[in-house]
């Protein structure tokens, strides 16, 4: 019996000081910093000022009357809204065209498109920076220009006359492309674990290629399908890494171009470095993210990813 | 001894037309990622970058590759670097790629198998709370870590704060693969039947000695998987080595974000940039390479246990 | 070498109760079979004795000592699954030596009873060879040299043979039986395989939904079978059953034929309240012919439906007003489809159950 605990002790024991030192205390602190004055990252100074809830009201304040600050919510709601349709619809899309075609095509294509998720960063926005470089280096405006579409390179992700769509095409193309593999993986598999006998069947039955999709695939992966959605769209709440440098590196408004999660990180490790505001628009953004995670479980029910275990040794 | 039999679609359907059709519209939709590699790839080893309207002036040459070897990437003499810099750099960002890698791989090894075959307290609470947690905002908890890492910075000794931080930002990265990783490590196990636990279990064998001698060796594939997706994770990262890491000590990610922040055209010589990010994605290139074969591998001979 | 004893174990699975109040002995040296189609629950029977699963309720004892609480390593079992469980990345002699190893016996010991065990079980030469390159058969020896090396006090099998092809199942079934005989360990055995029970059993437990049905040597389940789902289950092809209307002393009347039963049979039936009855008997017992018997017993007319000739014997099936019948002989050869034929089983050989409850009634 003790040697049990034992046992359970040491297998759990790593990922439990994990979880605790990297998200249950950082939780807390997060709520507590975001009641202090904290600034510039004087964590001796304003670790102790408990303000109360003068960051919220800032936040609201600025909410209520800094178009910037509006911006980055119109931004957010934008940026998530039309990523995670491209997202998911690419996903699917890219799922079924790979599913139908040849082996050795379809492994080509998948792993082409895992590239955008699987390239460091840095050098992902590397290639956006010369994919949207303003000046005739930009590999857009080359292509535009070579078609005559326009006459003199466009600055899409900053020019005020674009905005805010230009700043929008790029954030939602850039992380649209790295997004959609997730779900081209996850549904293929789905895809795949479908019995093949099923489509052959169909086939016999004369069912085109539309059908099967529309009658088998879709309605046998609604499951799947859902997952990926919901995933998708907490992960679209929360991603700033891929619009990070775009911003920096001024390819993309600072305005229009930074959704909440980007504006946290910023106001917190850039420019401003008021960490107290930065926390208190974290806090409001975590209440949101908890409330649809929970919502993602219940929806996709959870029992369903979970077995238990055999055996009473 | 059961086979396993694969399915072909009917052999009347035109294979050839759906892939022709398929084949193509899927090349049209991923041209701008084609475009975007092979511009990158093609400028490293050019005097002008591929993307202007100066195509015809594009030579070949290895000058990039010198350049970025030797740290020094700008016309000008503003950003100097040596090559002992540039190889700091580089073995920095292995550092911490395989830093996380051991961490996630070693933390999931352990936690995955705990919740896939032992009943404890809590563990299905656990379990929701780890999807949980997934979804949970990083850039939230990113701020109140590097706090404590502020905080306890100031009872570190001088001379041990290198390894500090890069003990520091290892974790704080692994923590954000953990999640998932025990997800997939504990799938791995759920797959192999209870029947060769319980003979080692009856035969009087702990439950460690059982998770050592017979069960991690039967599931190599998964410890690979996640060994070198969170290898990934280290070796890609931005913002974690951006935050936790000492200004001089810099990883490929935080180099090349400095050359086009602090500098511009007229400083910086792009190709060389170029090449500068072709070497860094060089280890996702050899994963996909090994990737490819391996995902034709598994779908085309289907092997079960 | 220990006895094993059963007290009203039961075991739920949330609401599902998999084993229902079983008890019983079984002496040391036995061999018993638990015997019942998929999912009767003789499985985590045999999970329950070797420790892997814990009672809800009730005791087991090996010999005297109570071994509910403890674990299956403390209990000095040997095991042999269904899918034999080899560890697939070790050769067959780390696999034969693993339990050994365990109890960290030293180096020449291990050796020496790792290769007496091969040897016992003709796989001596196999030792360097890993579970992939085996055939069913060596595999499954390996299995049981696995559960024997270390000299268990009792042998748990788990439907060893069921992955074997039938060749191979008759040949390794005898081989079984003598080891454990030669070794004199107390063995349980489970299977659904009723021919295989009764070919290896000393004794055979009857499993159906959880519950004991019946608890006998081979004979006496094969002759004697407690219920109806015993005297179904057990047979090849089963027990006929069919119900008749007790009616005037003496006589059990069916549609196309009667039983006729001694008076004081027939009274202690009609004074238990039964109105009818379930007639059982088994195919083998059948006499054939083609003019009107008046003989004691039972006595069909019917009409043949089918013929099936199995080489050694002849099956057929006879229509006998809404009843079907199958009969068993060893000289069908003369017999055509639609021949008009008496039925005739000797008093003896028939069984008479209750038309509810289906237990056996004691005449």
């Amino acid at each position: 019996m003790l040697r049990r605990r034992g046992s359970i002790a040491f297998f759990l024991s790593l990922s439990l000081f994990i979880v605790v030192l990297f998200y249950v205390i950082p939780l807390v602190l997060t709520v507590y910093v975001s009641f202090t004055p904290m600034k510039n990252w004087n964590v001796p100074r304003y670790i102790g000022e408990f303000i109360s809830t003068k960051n919220y009201q800032r936040l609201i304040h600025l909410l209520k009357f800094d178009p910037d600050t509006r911006n980055v919510v119109i931004t957010t709601i934008v940026f998530v809204l039309f990523t995670l349709t491209i997202n998911v619809l690419g996903g699917l899309a890219l799922a079924l065209a790979t599913y139908f075609i040849d082996e050795k095509l379809s492994a080509t294509y998948q792993v082409l498109w895992l590239l955008p998720r699987m390239t460091p960063v840095a050098v992902y926005s590397l290639l956006w920076y010369y994919f949207f470089h303003p000046t005739t280096l930009g590999i857009l405006n080359s292509i535009l220009m070579a078609l005559h579409i326009i006459k003199s390179p466009i600055d899409l992700g900053m020019d005020p006359a674009l905005m805010p769509w230009g700043a929008w095409s790029v954030i939602v193309f850039v992380n649209g492309l790295v997004g959609v593999s997730y779900g081209m993986i996850i549904l293929y598999s789905a895809f795949k674990s479908i019995p093949r006998e099923l489509i052959i069947a169909s086939r016999v039955d004369g069912a085109t290629t539309w059908h099967i999709i529309r009658k088998i695939l879709i309605p046998l992966s609604k499951w799947h399908i859902t997952f990926v959605t919901v995933w998708q769209l907490l992960s679209l709440l929360t991603s700033y890494a891929h619009t990070f440098l775009l911003v920096e590196w001024r390819i993309v408004d600072s305005s229009w171009g930074q959704p909440w999660a980007l504006y946290v990180f910023n106001t917190a490790f850039v420019g401003a470095k008021d960490q107290g505001l930065a926390a208190a628009a974290a806090v409001i953004l975590s209440i949101i993210g908890i409330l649809l995670g929970v919502l993602a479980l219940k929806v996709l029910g959870y029992e369903r990813m979970m077995t238990e275990p055999k055996g009473d040794i | 001894m059961a086979e396993r039999v694969t399915y072909k679609d009917v052999e009347t359907i035109s294979k050839f037309r759906i892939n022709v059709i398929i084949g193509l519209a899927l090349l049209f939709i991923s041209l701008p990622i084609i475009i975007n590699y092979a511009v990158l790839f093609i400028s490293s080893f050019s005097n002008k970058m591929l993307s202007g309207m100066t195509v015809h002036e594009i030579k070949f040459t290895l000058e990039n590759w010198r350049m970025f070897f030797s740290g020094r990437l700008s016309t000008t003499q503003a950003i100097l670097r040596n090559f002992w810099d540039i190889m700091r750099y580089i073995f920095n960002t292995l550092v911490v790629g395989l830093g996380v890698s051991a961490v996630v791989t070693l933390t999931s090894m352990m936690s995955g198998y705990a919740f896939s075959r032992m009943k404890f307290k809590g563990r299905k609470f656990l379990m929701q709370f780890l999807i949980l947690l997934h979804a949970f905002p990083g850039v939230a908890l990113i701020i109140a870590v590097y706090t404590m890492y502020i905080a306890f910075k100031l009872s570190v000794p001088e001379h041990y704060l290198k390894m500090y931080s890069f003990t520091y930002v290892v974790f704080a990265r692994a923590a954000l693969e953990v999640p998932m990783s025990i997800w997939i490590m504990k799938g791995f196990f759920d797959r192999i039947p209870w029947e060769v636990e319980w003979s080692a279990l009856v035969d009087g064998a702990s439950r460690v000695y059982v998770w050592r001698r017979i069960i991690l060796p039967l599931v190599k594939p998964g410890i690979a998987t996640v060994a070198i997706f969170s290898f990934l994770a280290g070796w890609e990262d931005l913002i974690y080595v951006r935050t936790f890491l000492p200004i001089t000590e810099k990883t490929l990610a935080t180099y090349i974000e400095g050359l086009l922040s602090e500098g511009s055209l007229e400083i910086v010589h792009l190709p060389a940039v170029a090449a500068a990010g072709m070497f860094y994605l060089l280890p996702t290139i050899l994963f996909f390479i090994f990737a490819r074969s391996y995902m034709l591998q598994t779908s085309m001979s289907g092997v079960k246990m | 070498m220990v006895s094993i004893t059963l007290d009203n174990v039961t075991k739920r699975f949330g609401r599902v109760i998999a084993v229902n109040e079983a008890s019983f002995k079984v002496n040391d040296g036995e061999f018993w079979v638990l015997l019942g189609p998929s999912g009767s629950g003789k499985t985590t029977l045999l999970y329950l004795i070797s420790g892997i699963y814990k009672p809800t309720s009730g005791r087991i004892y090996f010999d005297d000592v109570d071994v509910t609480d403890m674990p299956p390593s403390e209990r000095n079992v040997g095991l042999v699954f269904q899918n034999y469980a080899l560890y697939p990345h070790m050769t067959v002699y780390e696999n034969i030596a693993f339990p050994l190893r365990i109890q960290k016996r030293p180096q020449n010991e291990i050796e020496k009873k790792v290769r007496e065990i091969a040897k016992m079980l003709h796989i001596e030469n196999l030792l360097d060879r890993y579970p992939a390159q085996l055939s069913g058969g060596q595999q499954q020896r390996v299995a049981l040299a696995r559960a024997l090396v270390k000299e268990p006090s009792v042998l748990l099998l788990d439907e060893p043979l069921s992955n074997l092809d039938a060749l191979l199942r008759l040949y390794i079934r005898a081989e079984l039986k003598r080891l454990q005989k030669d070794l004199g360990i107390t063995a349980i055995y489970v299977t659904h395989d009723q021919v295989e029970a009764m070919a290896i059993a000393d004794r055979i437990v009857v499993i159906s939904h959880g519950k004991v049905q019946q608890i006998g040597s081979p004979e006496e389940i094969y002759n004697f079978p407690r219920n109806v789902f015993v005297a179904t289950f057990v047979g090849t092809p089963p027990s006929n059953v069919i119900r008749g209307e007790l009616t005037s002393d003496g006589i059990i009347s069916l549609k196309s034929g009667y039983l006729r039963v001694e008076p004081e049979a027939s009274k202690s039936l009609r004074s238990s309240g039964l109105s009818e009855v379930l007639i059982a008997f088994r195919p083998e017992h059948i006499k054939i012919s083609r003019e009107p018997i008046e003989a004691p017993g039972l006595i069909l007319q019917g009409i043949v439906y089918a013929i099936e000739p199995l080489g050694r014997e002849t099956l057929v099936t006879i229509v006998s007003g809404e009843d079907v019948i199958k009969c068993v002989l060893s000289n069908g050869e003369s017999i055509k489809v639609g021949d008009e034929l008496f039925v005739h089983v000797e008093r003896e050989k028939i069984r008479l159950y209750h038309p509810e409850t289906e237990e056996l009634i004691a005449y």
